[in-house]
């Protein structure tokens, strides 16, 4: 049954609209297959208004378009035409079946581009590659699907965070955003992730895991300085230019589809059950120590109520995870106007017990064309998400003291109070206890709108206008609550200042986006067109927070500030604004070869008034071989691309002074203090500049069944805008200074193939490639390193991540064993020197630190296959990420505990493999346990508290892996059954989610972060842990 | 139609011309912050940060070499010498030093004497710690945000540096009563009482002539001149007692009760009082810390970390209800008690043994009655323990006591080269002897390698011969 719009609602549409209503052309047409048949449902649009079509049962179609605009023919697993609309009536359109020749994508300012053209390398994602995904955060979605994308993420939970880098880091700056630009629907929103009032230790969302993926038509990659000279400074890492799916003309349609989701922890560390709490080998059941103790048997003989087999904390507190998502869109109009909305509403409870997140989105596009000349549309979509974001990193580290003879999800009396593993139970925090009293949720309200104008007084000529917005708030309380009775037993984060306490964080951001630009297009002959682009684009940020805490609860659990004895604020507001001025020339000539100059002028707020403006250039050619030379029979394309681009950066606001600030801890009864703020800033900052230089090949073979897309690019930036570390002598602990460059290059290489591809059955293979190399070139003279981050570890062991002159980002020191005859000065190990072992007869801790590994993987890959046969549908992503190593601290905490399995030789008495400081062969034998070995002699705390947990050697782990990303069965009923019912499509989805990981790492699935900030990555260990999930979707048209 | 295009047109026109104008893009000024900051609130910074640095080298590195404090862990790097750089410490009172230099920068230009005069004081506090706690530092190159890499002055060049900080404060004190008053409140130590700040330059003066002892620069009446000048009662000790949240020494006392453990009292320290180093349990003792289960006063050997469990209270720690580890315990800086044994040491210098003997005893029971130990128990301790002459040995044994935890007790045990009763090598001493210095911190070594001294722990600072 087809729903029409009566035509009523259709003219009050369009009368709401505009009065305006000028002759039209109306084009007809079919739209075939290169097999004759009639394609249903192929989409047309008329490029630049967002405005269209779909070609009905019989593959026709009927528009109304101008003279010399564009229509855009797309149909899914066939290629893309354009046709321009001349003084003819009808169109007819072959559509190839897997073909992309002429296929056209969205690039910078969201200008559709026929691929050919480009010289550099974009690439776009559809719909049904992001939908099959499963993914809640549309980031995540593009794990392993594009070259020179790396997406990494805090771990599985609920809503968590995840981190995209296009081709490698670029700044020096531990503090710098090195993700790139998202734009929807030409506006450019929001991708942070906000860790003020708690949210970083929370793993809170990045902001574009707000949007609807279902709301989403295509997604396009823009990775180097060539395809974002356009966008300017704010793309200089890159840009993810997202569209959203827009009403069709014809009828009106309705989709509902529903997914539920379950998960599981894909991976546990793998722990001893030998033995059990205490400490030297001594049974007690109060003992902090929960695996120091005697074997279980021998605990069992002393205390009758000793369990006969201890738990696996890990396996025994997570629990599985369930989701739901259910979405509703409605969509339809006619040739002037059409309209798309959708609602959505997702409910996500996580492994780790409590974790939850919730997101509600409601969004509608809208579009009229007015005329031949004039048309408009807009969108608008609300979106309110968060959820309980629990602490992953204190439930894991409790997990680690807990004694495995009791079970941790026994942890709540009838009173309240918390159930701890010592000394009756009340004392020894319960992690699930922490998580249940201690939380923090997080609740955004989100607006994301665009207007869109588009006016074209000569057919060669047309202006667009985008306004858009993009504002949040967010409301952030984090809380722990206070003993239930005076001297509870309770968690003790919830009483490190006093009785329970209350955190409130009130955030707001706006950014206001304007941007107009004109479109000239004109053919200078037969062979030479010639395409000018001019515009000038405003962006308006503002950024305000207010942080409240509250200590010390009169009513231990009533969650409110007014309920606290001691107050704490801060505030923070944040303005910066950007104008640019932008320019784009292109040629082409015989449809073949291609030149492109762009030019930018940016001029930003937060650089010194006579540095604020800066231009940079780019220039790209592609040059398509078919036609200008004669190519060997096999090659069905080929096209060679080079360009270049310098693009200039600015920097954060506020970066230009010397500044007081009020030092935490003022006012103190009622005096307010004021110190010097640490960072100075430099009043004659310049912008960054990176130049970025990209060749690249597309070669299609056997009639377009084989592509090979090759890439190579090397951007290099200088002149970086970073806070040097100074010595605090100097009166600030750094100054803002122009110092240092790095540079980045690498291969993307990407294999398409249609191995099948018959009337009934399509096989398609995609392999994508990419490999990154950086290195710290120069950092401001006299400063011998940048430090990014640290995590801790035990006994001195903690791991750092710094950067020094001629080394890649991301090399992770920390302690190791000494070798023999290795010097201080050394920056590597010499696996191949002895390790050093001392009088003690245990090996030597090496202090002096030591690049232990790095995290940036060497390269990483993936490989997708898909099948359709019929209605049936079958898709599988592997995906790799090789040569990269991680600070594993959980692994540290299991050898301090004694839980690792590695542990259990803690009874023996070995000689370990090195040589004495005298460089004979150590003969000394050594018991590895606690306390009086059989030798008679004192061994303390014993070998693996005393020495393995102080080489941070032992948790650099290699970090490798090897999954199956996602496999996807789909089943699309055949129409001949839906006829006598009123639905038009029923398809049924089957998806998995890391069904198989393989990885040498020790801990938790290796993907996850500790969070998302540059200082995170390579820091693993109790992180929330990565999940193996399955959904089932039934999706519904109407 | 037409017209509603030319309109918007124009409308779009009139907003990119105003936006293009230069004020759309001045809007870098950090609405947050201050450019020139209130001199009162500098003040309430410098002056409660002063206390809390003395608090931070004490607890970073020198309550543990003069084994005030022992750490709960075996090996610990502070308790055994292992390259002891204290860098949180040297941080936080460059921190301080760079307010103070604005302080006195802009009270100058502002006539704001009063508050010039106070800085300076309190810039010599801080640069003595400096000093006397790592040498060579910088100063003169220092604060101005105008060298990257700041270069070392001469510790000995230093120490004439705080003198006229000193001379220069009390100059300055007749004219800063005439001016504008400090606002109520920020001056965490004497609320702007310049009578009593006069007195505390005085003594901080005599501390740092005292410090000379082992030079032949030391002059015991210079010091004895500046004594006249000074406190003449304990409740004039310079001492901050109002905090953010609570006394830090508090805070380690709390942090211990929840198992975050730090504050426990060393063995060398808990015997010196207990009665098992000399006999006579000292009444202070109670007022300070606590017993363990069995009632007794236990301390912990340095180096070799707990005996027990350490969730068993089986030793001796900073407890809230111990005098110096209160939520509002006075974090001292000089004291009137400090300054009677500097005038028994100057005056036992100057071979005046009845100024000496008086001046003992005066430390002895400011120290005892300030702590809360009645007068009759004062009498009995003195009466038991010591004779008719103090000696050299008898006024460091009681400063030591009576300066619980101050930084100050690291000076003395350096002049007294470590000559306590019974006090020996932790277990495990990294070092052949006790140190002498502390090490640059990372910080110095890896932004200002150049400049920085190649030192060792057991290089002595130039006052200590």
């Amino acid at each position: 049954m087809k729903l029409k719009l009566s035509r009523g609602v259709l003219t009050l549409l369009a009368c709401c609209l505009s009065a305006a209503a000028w002759s039209q052309q109306t084009v007809t047409g079919t739209v075939t297959g290169d097999d004759g048949e009639a394609l249903i449902g192929v989409s047309i649009r008329i490029e630049g208004t967002g405005t269209g079509t779909v070609t009905d049962f019989d593959g026709t179609y009927e528009i109304t378009a101008q003279e010399g605009s564009t229509l855009i023919y797309s149909y899914t697993g066939y290629g893309t035409v354009s046709r321009e609309v001349g003084t003819q009536t009808v169109i007819d359109v072959v559509l190839e079946a897997g073909a992309q020749l002429d296929e056209v994508v969205v690039t910078a300012l969201g200008i559709s581009r026929e691929r050919k053209a480009l010289g550099y390398s974009v690439e776009e994602l559809e719909s049904d590659q992001i939908v099959r995904t499963e993914q809640n955060n549309v980031v995540n979605a593009l794990q392993g699907q594009v070259a020179g994308v790396q997406v990494t993420s805090a771990g599985g939970g609920p809503g968590q965070g995840a981190r995209i880098i296009i081709r490698g880091i670029n700044s020096l700056d531990p503090g710098a955003n090195n993700e790139p630009l998202f734009v929807i629907d030409g506006v450019p929103i929001s991708n942070e992730t906000l860790t003020v009032g708690g949210g970083g230790e929370r793993n809170v969302s990045n902001r574009v895991a707000d949007l609807n993926p279902q709301d989403i038509e295509s997604m396009s990659i823009l990775k180097g300085g060539p395809a974002t000279a356009l966008y300017g400074l704010r793309a200089a890492n890159g840009a993810v230019i997202i569209t959203t799916k827009q009403g069709a003309a014809g009828g009106l349609s309705v989709n509902f589809s529903t997914t539920y989701g379950t998960e599981e922890v894909n991976k546990f560390p793998e722990t001893q059950n030998v033995y059990t709490q205490g400490y030297e080998g001594v049974y007690d059941a109060n003992s902090f120590w929960p695996s120091w103790g005697p074997t279980v048997a021998e605990a069992r003989a002393q205390d009758p109520n000793h369990r006969a087999e201890i738990f696996n904390n890990y396996e025994n507190a997570f629990q599985q995870g369930n989701q739901w998502r259910h979405s509703l869109s409605v969509s339809g109009g006619n040739e002037k106007a059409t309209f798309r909305t959708s609602i959505s509403r997702l409910d996500h409870e996580g492994v780790l017990p409590f974790s939850t997140y919730e997101n509600t989105s409601f969004r509608i596009n809208a579009n009229y064309v007015a005329n031949e000349k004039f048309s408009f549309g807009g969108g608008m979509n609300y979106i309110r998400s968060g959820g309980n974001r629990v602490n992953a990193d204190r439930f894991s580290t409790r997990l680690t003291y807990w004694a495995p003879q009791y079970d941790v999800n026994d942890y709540i009396r009838e009173d309240g109070s918390m159930i701890g593993y010592r000394n009756g139970g009340t004392t020894g925090n319960n992690p699930i206890y922490g998580e249940a009293t201690n939380k923090f949720i997080d609740d955004v309200d989100r607006y994301i709108g665009n207007l869109r104008f588009s006016y074209s007084p000569l057919p060669s000529l047309t202006f667009n206008y985008t306004l858009g917005l993009d504002q949040y708030s967010d409301f952030r309380q984090n809380y722990g609550q206070g003993s239930v009775y005076p001297g509870a037993p309770n968690f003790e984060d919830n009483l490190s200042n006093g009785n329970g306490f209350v955190n409130e964080t009130r955030l707001r951001s706006r950014d206001l986006t304007s941007n107009i630009n004109g479109v000239f297009s004109q053919d200078l002959g037969p062979a030479l067109n010639v395409r000018f682009l001019a515009g000038f684009d405003v962006f308006d940020s503002s950024y305000d927070r207010i942080t409240t805490t509250g200590y010390d609860l009169d009513i231990y659990n009533l969650f409110s500030l007014n309920n606290a004895a001691d107050i704490r604020t801060s505030s923070y507001v944040q303005r910066r604004r950007l104008l640019g001025l932008y320019g784009d020339l292109s040629f082409s000539y015989l449809n073949s070869i291609y030149l492109t100059l762009t030019g930018r002028n940016d001029w930003s707020s937060t650089l010194p008034v006579e540095n604020r403006s800066f231009f940079y250039p780019s220039v790209s050619l592609g040059v398509v071989l078919d036609d200008l030379l004669e190519l060997p029979e096999i090659i069905s394309f080929a096209k060679l691309r080079a360009s270049y681009a310098g693009i200039g950066k600015d920097t954060d606001p506020y970066r230009t002074g010397v500044v007081y600030g009020n030092p935490a801890g003022f006012p103190i009864e009622g005096v307010t203090g004021w110190s010097r703020g640490s960072q100075q800033g430099a009043s004659d900052l310049k912008p960054e500049r990176t130049n970025t230089f990209e060749v690249g090949t597309n070669l299609r073979f056997l009639q377009n069944r084989l592509s090979v897309d090759f890439t190579y690019y090397d951007a290099k930036s200088i002149d970086q805008i970073i806070p040097v570390p100074t010595s605090l002598t100097t009166g600030f602990s750094s100054f803002i200074l122009n110092a240092g460059s790095m540079r980045n290059h690498g291969v993307e290489l990407m294999l398409k193939g249609s191995p099948i591809a018959t009337d009934d059955l399509l096989w398609d293979i995609t392999l994508n490639y990419t490999r990154n190399r950086n290195e710290v070139i120069e950092i401001y003279e006299g400063i011998e390193d940048i430090f990014i981050g640290s995590h801790f570890g035990y006994a001195g062991s903690s791991a750092s991540i710094r950067l020094i002159e001629g080394q890649p980002y991301g090399n992770i020191y920390g302690r190791s064993y000494a070798r023999y005859g290795a010097s201080d000065d050394d920056l590597f190990i010499d696996y191949s020197q002895p390790l050093l072992i001392g009088d003690d007869g245990f090996p030597v801790i090496e202090t002096t630190q030591k690049i232990l590994g790095n995290t940036q993987p060497d390269w990483f890959g993936s490989l997708i296959n898909s099948f359709t046969y019929k209605g049936l549908g079958l898709s599988f992503q592997f995906d790799t990420r090789q040569g990269v190593q991680k600070y594993n601290q959980m692994g540290n905490f299991l050898a301090a505990f004694g839980v690792a399995p590695y542990t259990l030789n803690r009874d023996e008495t070995i000689v370990f493999e090195g040589v004495t400081a005298d460089g004979e062969p150590n003969t000394k034998a050594v018991f590895l346990g606690q306390g009086t070995g059989p030798d008679g002699e004192s061994y303390g705390a014993g070998y693996y508290r005393n020495t393995y947990r102080g080489s941070t050697e032992n948790f650099v782990e290699d970090a490798d892996w090897f999954r199956l990303r996602n496999v996807s069965l789909s089943y699309s009923l055949p129409a001949s059954l839906l006829e006598r019912v009123f639905i038009d499509n029923a398809t049924l989805r089957i998806t998995g989610n890391n069904l198989y990981l393989k990885t040498p790492y020790s801990g938790f699935d290796p993907e996850g972060n500790r969070g998302n900030g540059n200082s995170d990555d390579g820091f693993g260990g109790f992180t929330y842990p990565g999940v193996r999930s399955v959904f089932f979707t039934l999706n519904l048209g109407f | 139609m037409q017209r509603i295009i030319q309109t918007s047109l124009s409308v779009w026109l009139l907003l990119v011309l105003s936006a293009c104008g230069a004020d759309y893009l001045n809007i870098n000024e950090n609405p947050n912050v201050a450019t020139r900051p209130p001199l009162d609130g500098l003040m309430a910074t410098a002056s409660l940060e002063t206390a809390e640095n003395h608090q931070a080298v004490s607890v970073g590195s020198s309550a543990y070499f003069v084994q005030y404090l022992a750490s709960p862990n075996p090996g610990s790097s502070t308790d055994v010498y292992d390259q002891v750089s204290n860098g949180g410490a040297w941080n936080a009172i460059y921190a301080t030093m760079t307010d103070l230099y604005d302080l006195i920068r802009f009270g100058e230009e502002d006539g704001l004497t009063r508050h010039v005069a106070i800085a300076k004081v309190l810039m010599a506090v801080n640069l003595g710690l400096i000093v006397d706690n790592w040498g060579d530092a910088p100063y003169s190159d220092a604060f101005t945000g105008q060298q990257l890499r700041p270069a070392y002055d001469d510790a000995a060049s230093l120490y004439p540096t705080i003198f006229s900080l000193l001379d220069e404060a009390i100059a300055l004190m007749p004219a800063a009563a005439d001016a504008p008053a400090v606002g109520g409140g920020s001056d965490f130590i004497y609320d702007g009482d310049l009578d009593r700040w006069t007195k505390a330059a005085y003594s901080l003066r005599a501390r740092y002539l005292n410090h000379l002892s082992e030079t032949d620069q030391y002059d015991p009446a210079a010091v004895l001149a500046a004594v006249d000048n000074g406190f003449t009662a304990y409740a004039e000790d310079a001492a901050v007692t109002t905090f953010s949240t609570r006394n830090p020494w508090a805070q380690v006392a709390v942090n211990n009760a929840a198992l975050v453990l730090g504050g426990w009292l060393s063995e060398q320290f808990v015997d010196a009082l207990n009665g098992t180093t000399y006999g006579t349990f000292d009444p202070r003792l109670p007022l300070l810390t606590n017993d363990n289960e069995e009632g007794d006063y236990v301390g912990t050997p340095n180096g070799e970390g707990r005996a027990g469990t350490g969730t068993a209270t089986s030793e001796s720690y900073l407890v809230t209800d111990g005098y110096f580890s209160g939520e509002n315990s006075p974090l001292d800086i000089i004291t009137f008690a400090e300054l009677k044994f500097i005038e028994a040491e100057a005056a036992l210098a100057l071979n005046d043994q009845d100024r000496a003997d008086a001046a003992f005893a005066a430390g002895v029971t400011a120290s005892m009655e300030e702590i809360g130990v009645d007068g009759a128990e004062i009498a009995a301790y003195l009466a038991a323990e010591y004779g008719d002459a103090v000696s050299r040995d008898d006024i460091f044994r009681e400063k030591y006591v009576a300066l619980f935890l101050s930084p100050e007790t690291w000076v003395d045990a350096r002049r007294y080269d470590y000559a306590y009763a019974d006090f020996g090598l932790p277990a495990g001493a990294e070092l052949s002897t006790f140190p002498l210095r502390l090490m640059y911190p990372d910080t110095e070594t890896n932004r200002n390698g150049e400049n920085v001294p190649e030192v060792t722990m057991l290089d002595p600072l130039f006052w200590d011969n």
